[in-house]
């Protein structure tokens, strides 16, 4: 090849065309998307994030979590992730557009966590019976996680005809004493703030098949003072302190969980069908009143 | 062909081009002889520990609770430095070690300013080294690729400042007609690399763009990374080494040209495939699934390119510790596309998406293609720097063969195990622990065949550290892995 002009405008074209082509257009078409609203200007969708849960983001990205969680949930045509209820309906654009950084992930060691948030229990369902906890320090978790002692949930999934046999009554009730509803393979999983911090500390005491490591760092091990935090995770065999001391979350982990209760794409969106009829989302008492997607 | 008409002796070729030449490149050789030494240098370090992090990141995958109350020492910490130290320590760093040597020796002009290129090393040092410290002390990113904290990003783009105004200085004083197949490539990777980098950085810190297109931006970067920067410097280096060891032209000149051209236009437009099925506008990740398809074009010029020039001259790969790594990468190069082309397709990737498919992508195009190939240029140029042969035929023997066998075996792990997990995941009959369970044996593979490159990257670095301390052979012929003499080379022909 004679002549460098050719050289430098070819190599200098060719890059300038993959640049506009694939970000530059594409910020056109969807880089500068509003949140939806109904006719009345209520009912927005979605909703800029709180100060702890843009903190629980970073402490996400910190940490790497997205090296085994993906977001987003792909569509039922293409791919499983429906049916495995990882949500209800596809992930759009739009569902992303407060979110920095966005955590679309490329690997799935661990599960989908795009609607984590909105698979939370309700209050009204897992109030503790006693009325002796208060709920967990983050607002934007709101689960009333109750400071119980309990057995140990069962590790592994019941069996498929003790699935069937469930009733839905049955699983999310606190009748064994644990803090978060029993899972069974026949309904969505339930995971309160409780739930999530004893998985972030000793994942491997909830699933024994975990394959995550524990975050033993972001908490705290202390000696109760006067009287047990409410904060302290109710954790059981080896993982348990010793008597006289408790574990507690640190700031960072309660952001985390916080953020992680906010992952919530269940709201409906115009531009993107969803799986299942149109719930009345968006009320906390919405993912678990609302019907399973059909198979 | 005969064993001792070899042309792999380069004294007694080029002797015949005259004393005058031999000086010039003597001269040339010896004014990079600081500049290179220190990006190798540099580069083997970050290469050990880059290993060390990988052994760890691999074991720990299947041991997960190993060390999990030391924060530094969290997977979701150790696994983006590793895979920062390898790619702009090692592979970036050894990259532009050959690329100055190569453009040096093709300008045909000696190096002047080395000391813009050491200062340009420094710097990079000490960036990564920030970066690397940054992301295990919790100030990750959190976009893959470009996990460094900003205070490291401003370094790295200062130091590679320094060093690609030093290569645009040394193209403008070349002397020569002639551009030669392989300045082409240096060339556009030196000018591509800060255009990717500074893209990616203002697109997603500077001014951010919104939602998802942080995703998009993050893998038009990774690939274009890839490709661009790596992609571009290994087929570079590739071009020089097979032509000048067997001592025979380039097969053809327009086919080089062709493939450089649709090289640079196809590779840059793939990414999106990456993000299929993903909250994007479909056009997207359709363009890019197209390119990559289209990369076949590239793939197969340049491959038949390097084969025609190869033909006959295969057995040298008995005796030449260059030829022998780089036409291993060179062949590999084709292996990553077409897996690349295949992992693209929607019916595949349904499968692969989020699976470990993925990181057997990446170490085919970093390690079996890239590495590989600065491996054998390694192989030739140090001796040429230092005025010594490589001492043990049997270390680059080991070497090779570990390096070849460990990242084969590693392949092959992720690619079955990531298959299956794929095939589990999307199998909503099964709960989803299946498909981690799954791959367990597989990552255990996984770490034996990581300990083979362990094995291979310290055989390397000891014997890197003998040539540097001058203890290489005396020679005035080239370490072959074979002795020549002793072969009757005819029976192998």
């Amino acid at each position: 090849m004679k002549g460098l002009a050719p050289l430098f405008l070819g190599i200098f074209g060719t890059l300038a065309f993959s640049w506009v082509g694939l970000t530059v257009i594409p910020n056109w078409q969807i880089g500068h998307l509003n949140p939806q609203t109904d006719e009345e200007g209520t009912d927005i969708y979605p909703m800029p994030q709180s100060g702890m849960v843009a903190r629980g983001g970073r402490v996400y990205a910190a940490n790497g979590c997205i090296y085994c969680h993906s977001q987003q949930v792909r569509a039922d045509y293409a791919a499983a992730d429906i049916e495995r209820k990882w949500g209800d309906r596809r992930s759009a654009p739009r569902d992303y557009i407060f979110e920095r950084p966005v955590f679309l992930g490329k690997m799935r060691m661990g599960q989908d966590l795009s609607n984590i948030g909105a698979r939370a229990p309700t209050e009204q369902e897992n109030a503790p019976p006693t009325g002796a906890a208060s709920p967990a320090a983050s607002p934007a978790a709101p689960s009333g996680a109750p400071a119980r002692p309990g057995p140990k949930a069962p590790p592994t999934s019941p069996s498929p005809a003790a699935a069937a046999n469930a009733t839905p009554a049955a699983s999310p009730s606190s009748a064994a004493g644990v803090p978060w509803p029993v899972q069974t393979s026949g309904e969505p999983p339930m995971y309160s703030a409780a739930w999530h911090h004893v998985h972030l500390y000793s994942p491997r005491s909830i699933n024994v098949d975990s394959d995550m490591p524990s975050y033993r760092f972001l908490y705290q091990t202390r000696r109760i003072t006067d009287a047990a935090s409410v904060d302290a995770l109710q954790l059981t065999g080896s993982d348990a302190p010793p008597k006289g001391w408790e574990v507690v979350p640190t700031f960072d982990a309660e952001c985390l969980v916080a953020y992680l209760m906010s992952l919530n794409q269940s709201h409906p969106l115009k531009e993107v069908r969803s799986a299942a009829p149109a719930a009345p989302a968006q009320s906390p008492a919405a993912p678990s009143t609302s019907p399973a997607p059909a198979k | 062909m005969n064993a001792t008409g070899i042309p792999l002796k380069e004294p007694s070729v080029s002797a015949a081009a005259g004393d005058a030449e031999q000086l010039e490149r003597a001269l040339i050789d010896a004014s990079t002889r600081v500049p290179v030494l220190m990006f190798y240098t540099s580069a083997m370090a970050w290469l050990i520990l880059g290993t060390l992090l990988a052994g760890f990141v691999s074991f720990k995958l299947h041991t997960p609770d190993l060390f999990s109350d030391i924060s530094f020492l969290t997977w979701g910490r150790v696994r983006p430095a590793h895979m920062n130290v390898m790619v702009y320590g090692w592979a970036s760093m050894a990259g532009m070690g050959t690329a100055i040597w190569l453009m040096a020796r093709l300008c045909r002009t000696v190096l002047r300013y080395p000391l813009l290129l050491v200062a340009g090393g420094g710097f990079w040092n000490l960036g990564v080294l920030l970066g690397v410290g940054g992301i295990l002390l919790g100030d990750s990113t959190g976009y893959q690729w470009l996990e460094f904290p900003r205070y490291a990003a401003i370094i790295l783009f200062v130091a590679y400042t320094l060093v690609a105004s030093w290569a645009v200085l040394m193209f403008r004083f070349r002397r020569g007609e002639q551009i030669y197949i392989t300045q082409w490539y240096l060339l556009g990777a030196f000018l591509w690399f800060p255009w990717l980098y500074a893209a990616g950085q203002l697109m997603l810190f500077v001014v951010p763009v919104q939602g998802v297109l942080q995703a998009a931006v993050g893998w038009w970067y990774a690939n274009n990374l890839l490709f661009l920067w790596f992609g571009a410097i290994g087929l570079g280096t590739a071009y020089y080494m097979i032509p000048k060891v067997i001592g025979r032209p380039v097969y053809s000149y327009h086919l080089a040209a062709i493939g450089f051209w649709s090289y640079a236009l196809f590779s840059s437009w793939t990414g999106m495939q990456r993000l299929v099925d993903g909250p994007f506008p479909a056009w997207m990740i359709t363009a890019s699934i197209a390119a990559t398809i289209l990369t076949i074009i590239p793939v197969a010029t340049v491959g038949l390119n390097h084969h025609m020039t190869m033909q006959g001259y295969f057995p040298l790969m008995r005796y030449s510790p260059t030829l022998r790594f780089t036409v291993f990468g060179a062949m590999s190069y084709t292996v990553f596309s077409l897996i690349g082309v295949l992992i693209s397709l929607r019916s595949v990737a349904r499968y692969v998406n989020f699976t470990q498919v993925s990181i057997a992508y990446s170490h085919l195009g970093l390690y079996a293609f890239f590495t590989m190939v600065i491996f054998g240029s390694m192989y030739y140029i140090v001796p040429r720097l230092i005025g010594r042969e490589w001492r043990y035929a049997s270390l680059i023997k080991l070497h090779f063969w570990a390096s070849a066998y460990g990242i084969g075996l590693m392949t092959l792990m992720l690619l079955a195990g990531g298959f299956l997990q794929g095939a589990n995941m999307e199998n909503p009959s099964l709960v989803f622990s299946e498909s981690t369970e799954t791959i367990l044996p597989y990552l255990r593979g996984r770490s034996l065949a990581g300990l083979l490159l362990t094995v291979s990257h310290f055989i390397f670095a000891y014997h890197f550290g003998l040539m540097l301390l001058g203890l290489g052979r005396q020679s005035t012929v080239p370490t072959f892995l074979n002795p020549v003499e002793a072969e009757g080379a005819e029976a192998h022909v």
